[in-house]
């Protein structure tokens, strides 16, 4: 039973951080189906909708997901296959496991330079360098800090990055930095999530990056409705 | 030959250990990186969209959330009842009334593990009791709960559909009659097993029972109602209220107010022992509506939902960026190009669509294998004529029976837990019933009406704009 | 071929039966005959690389060098594309193919440069009909209906003067959401009417004309700028005449498309003067509402040229 984390001991922190990530999992799910049930019904009953309804439900969509990876990786509950590494000796194990982890850091590295890449002319801030490496940032890649959602209302709150990349121009919608900033918001944690579960493999505290398919578990796990296929 | 390099690196990392999703994603990007001229940006990019750029899946996490509201209920429990009092009376009636059971609850669920989970921890259990062998009821459960993806709703046809632009609405359709075949046969074997065999037979509790279980299963029954009615309307007297992703939201709302205020299985209401054991009542506690937003039973579902959620949606995702590979390097169109010049007839592309599902269906994860697959094979499926609701249904069949065949198969691991029994024991359990399976995948492939009726009749002919 | 330049062409559209497939595969299969040896252009329909939000974004990344999509999809970049999309702003398409071809539409195709795109050409597809499940004649038809319209703030401003709700859908859903009734009617030109189908699940289409759908070609200028100037103007020269050849024949296309309607057994309402000018007085102070983003001298320009039409 040492594949899941739940199982060792907590500092307060840790017990914060996994009640956060929890409640915002929730909270995103919970806004994404108040929102579509409310646009139903003003379609149905008022005949009128909320016309930015649907761009935000998809945009909360990619944040629930892209927010919820790492935290998959800190519970291990993400699918893999077993049955190969079942049948290895512990040691054999132990390497295959290793091995699953390298990937999963330069997975995660890739990814994080990808989504920095992407985002970062969103931002007015240039994208790196290299192609398989990050060697230094670029110079002179037009900004794409003038480009807004399609009907998201602007919000006060981000009036400032008008003046901040904008270069003083208003905003009629809400800019897709925004949005998008979830992207290397999220591929920094899964970096993070992945060399810690690496570290605990080292140290002998967790078997592996999967979860796995204990019969009792895996009951459990579909109980607390895990698995939707 | 860079295909099948790229392939033979997913494979390898599958068999290490890595998570599926990684195994897609880090192949997808080393293949980029090596072979085009496309920046890892663009991987970026594919993985945001694959939820904000695909409204289709937008159903998943609705549907899903829907299902965990109705699994943490007492919904289950109640239509077990209700089958029993229907069809209990027969020989092996235990045994259909359990098939009768998954394929009610496969119409409020888009999943096959949890329909096993919700109708075979009941199910199992009373079936031994009353002298059933534990393989029989292993396998039999085993086999009805894969009714969870082919009777809609279903988060495999709903990936499908996304995959392929096909509507959801007529994928659902589709997926009725082969359903209730699907069911009826287990159910008709299953009884000639029991003439055989000679199984106990339960005893007829009268029409009385039967009314009875209705009125208490009603509330959850009704939800198939909300999303059939609110899908398709109902000729002549309302025309269809919401779309196939609007109405997994509203079935997930409504669910929420059934299992708060209805049957008050979870949330302020809900029997505790400080409350004697009994459920309170709204009228008494009509703070209630606002408190069950917030309660913990309410965020405890949401959560778990989310999080199965955030596990699919990774692997989707990632099979997404594999797929948007491939597109970049016109793979797709050069399989269809060498199929087609092969001069293969539609008989054997379908074999040949069957036998690439039946053996990736052992590694991968249906909804991954789906959106990897179904961009490759759709464009000759139209070259050559196949209807592509009937492509859907026949790629659908052949996920429930990867999904009870080792080494991955997660109804396999589901019912090994929910029986107490090992895995292998349930593998040689459910192999009578899976041959079952098998002759009527050979059916759905060869008998085209059999899918196409209902959406057709229904909806008129599928367009193909494309 | 080894090499050769790959020029990656990304579009939303089949190949062979709609405007813009058929004039992206000309394209393609011009730039690969005459520029055989230089530039290869691959063309990637059916939204299979990107679909038509995702696309911009991917060329300002120099991961797909030309695409097509519909002009309101260029409302973050330039509001002057406002005027295409505002009812009744243009007669017919040979006032637009004018408006488009006068200095004022050539320099709309430079307006996006500081944000990096540079359009190539204005393709057309046609005018826009309204239909809906029941009869529209007059514009009182319209209200209360539950019309699909694409996110743009224009053709929401367009549907609420109607009295009308706009409901925003993937283009995907929208046949079901006719067919089922999860909306009333939508807007499109003839060959979406026909392609789509939408004829077969909608009381009729009206032919009322009201508004414009065309593509542009675009391209990064970074990326255009990059080129030897020999290889930029054999493009040039040959989108140019892809242009020229496909627009001339978008006419003959949409009488087809109505045609295939009407044979397909579909309903077509025509409106006399007196309803048509009924609609025309409900829409048009739509005008004033975004005057101030496409310029009153644009309009004024535009309403020129139909005068000569
Ligand atoms: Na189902
Ligand atoms: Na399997």
């Amino acid at each position: 039973m040492t594949h899941h984390q739940d199982n060792l001991p907590k500092t307060p922190l840790a017990r914060f951080f996994d009640g956060l990530e929890e409640n915002v999992i929730s909270l995103i799910l919970g806004a994404m189906t108040l929102i579509t049930f409310v646009n139903v019904v003003m379609r149905y009953v008022y005949n009128t909708s909320l016309i930015w309804g649907l761009e935000v439900v998809l945009i909360l969509f990619a944040w629930l997901v892209l927010l919820g990876i790492s935290y998959g990786f800190k519970k291990t509950s993400h699918l893999g296959v077993d049955a190969v590494t079942n049948m290895l000796p512990t040691r054999g194990k132990r390497i295959a496991a290793l091995l699953s982890a390298a990937a999963c850091i330069i997975y995660a590295s890739l990814l994080l330079k990808g989504a920095w890449d992407y985002w970062a002319p969103f931002a007015a801030l240039q994208p790196t360098d290299g192609r398989w490496f990050p060697m230094g940032f670029t110079e002179g890649v037009r900004d794409r800090a003038f480009y807004t959602t399609d009907q998201v209302p602007m919000l006060g709150i981000f009036r400032w990055l008008e003046d901040a990349i904008n270069y003083g121009e208003a905003y009629d919608k809400l800019p897709r930095v925004i949005p998008y900033f979830i992207l290397p918001f999220g591929c920094a944690l899964i970096l993070l999530r992945v060399v810690q579960a690496t570290l605990r493999i080292i140290a002998g505290t967790q078997d592996s990056l999967i979860v796995s398919h204990e019969a009792e578990e895996e009951v459990e796990r579909v109980a607390h409705g895990a698995y939707e296929e | 030959m860079e295909v099948v390099i790229l392939f033979s690196f997913v494979i390898g990392l599958l068999l290490i250990g890595v998570p599926i999703a990684v195994s897609l994603g880090l192949s997808s990007m080393i293949f980029l990186l090596a072979f085009s001229d496309t920046s890892l940006a663009s991987v970026a990019q594919s993985l945001y969209q694959a939820m904000a750029g695909h409204y289709t899946l937008l159903a998943i996490p609705f549907f899903i959330l829907a299902s965990s509201f109705m699994s943490t209920g007492g919904v289950a429990t109640r239509i077990v009842r209700f089958s029993i009092a229907c069809v209990g009376h027969f020989h092996g009636g235990l045994a259909i009334a359990g098939v009768f059971a998954c394929m009610i609850f496969a119409a409020l669920s888009g999943s096959s593990p949890a329909t096993v989970v919700a109708i075979g921890s009941i199910v199992i259990a009373a079936m031994t009791k009353v002298g059933y062998t534990k393989d029989f009821a292993a396998g039999v459960i085993c086999n009805a709960g894969t009714l969870g993806i082919l009777i809609p709703p279903s988060i495999v046809m709903v990936v499908y559909a996304s995959a392929t632009d096909v509507s959801v609405g007529r994928m659902f359709l589709a997926g009725v009659i082969p359903g209730l075949l699907a069911g009826t046969m287990l159910m008709i074997a299953i009884y000639v097993i029991a003439r055989v065999k000679n199984l106990p037979k339960g005893d007829w509790a009268g029409w009385g029972e039967i009314w009875a279980s209705f009125k208490d299963a009603f509330w959850g029954l009704m939800l198939i109602v909300i999303i059939m009615v609110g899908i398709y309307g109902i000729p002549g007297i309302t025309g269809a209220i919401f779309t196939p992703t609007e109405a997994a939201a509203v079935a997930s709302v409504y669910a929420f107010l059934v299992a708060s205020f209805v049957y008050r299985d979870m949330g302020p209401l809900a029997a505790s022992a400080e409350n004697g054991g009994v459920t309170k009542s709204l009228a008494r506690h009509p703070q209630a509506l606002v408190t069950a937003l917030f309660h913990k039973d309410t965020r405890r579902t949401l959560f778990d939902a989310g999080k199965l959620t955030i596990m699919l949606m990774f692997i989707i995702a990632n099979a997404l960026i594999l797929k948007h590979v491939l597109t970049d390097e016109q793979i797709p169109q050069q399989i269809a190009n060498a199929m087609l010049s092969a001069g293969f007839g539609k008989i054997m592309f379908l074999v040949m669509v069957n036998v690439i599902l039946l053996i990736g269906g052992q590694f991968m994860e249906p909804s991954g294998l789906i959106v990897i697959v179904a961009p490759l094979v759709f464009p000759i499926a139209i070259e050559l004529g196949v209807d592509p609701i009937h492509l859907g249904i026949i790629m659908v069949v052949n996920m429930e029976i990867g999904m009870i065949t080792p080494p991955v198969g997660l109804n396999l691991f589901v019912t090994s837990g929910v029986a107490g029994m090992p895995m292998m024991a349930v593998v040689r359990a459910a192999l009578p019933f899976l041959a079952i399976l098998f002759v009527f995948l050979i059916l759905i492939t060869y008998v085209p009406i059999i899918s196409t009726f209902l959406p057709t009749t229904l909806m008129g002919p599928e367009i193909i704009t494309n | 071929d080894d090499g050769e330049m790959v020029i990656k062409f990304s579009h939303v559209t089949n190949t062979d039966k709609h405007p813009k497939g058929i004039a992206a595969s000309l394209f393609m299969e011009r730039v690969n005959a005459e520029m055989n040896g230089t530039a290869c252009v691959e063309v990637y329909p059916n939204s299979t690389l990107y679909n038509d939000d995702q696309v911009l974004e991917a060329m300002l990344q120099g991961d797909v060098q030309m695409a097509a999509p519909s002009l309101s999809k260029f409302e973050a970049f330039t509001k002057v594309y406002r005027i295409f999309d505002l009812p009744f702003m243009f007669k017919n398409m040979e006032a637009v193919e004018e408006f488009q071809q006068s200095e004022v539409g050539q320099s709309m195709k430079k307006s996006m440069t500081r944000r990096g795109l540079l359009g190539l050409g204005f393709w057309h597809n046609g005018l826009k009909q309204f239909s809906a499940n029941k009869p529209l004649v007059l514009p009182t038809d319209a209200a209360g209906l539950k019309f699909r319209v694409q996110p743009s703030d224009v053709l929401v401003a367009q549907m609420e003067a109607l009295d009308a709700s706009p409901q925003p859908m993937a283009f995907s859903e929208v046949y079901g959401a006719l067919q089922t009734g999860v909306v009333d009617g939508q807007e499109n030109t003839w060959s979406n009417v026909y392609g789509q189908k939408f004829f077969e699940v909608q009381d009729g289409t009206t032919e009322t004309n009201h508004g414009l759908l065309d593509y542009m070609v675009v391209t990064s200028v970074d990326w255009w700028d990059g080129l030897d100037a020999g290889v930029r103007d054999q493009l040039s020269t040959i989108m140019t005449e892809v242009t020229a050849d496909r627009n001339a024949a978008i006419a003959e296309v949409d009488a087809q498309n109505r045609q295939a309607v009407l044979d397909a057994g579909g309903v077509i309402r025509e409106l006399n003067a007196e309803q048509r000018q009924a609609w025309v007085d409900v829409m048009k102070p739509v005008w004033a509402q975004f005057e101030g983003d496409v310029g009153a001298d644009n309009i004024a320009a535009a309403q020129e040229i139909n005068a000569k039409h």
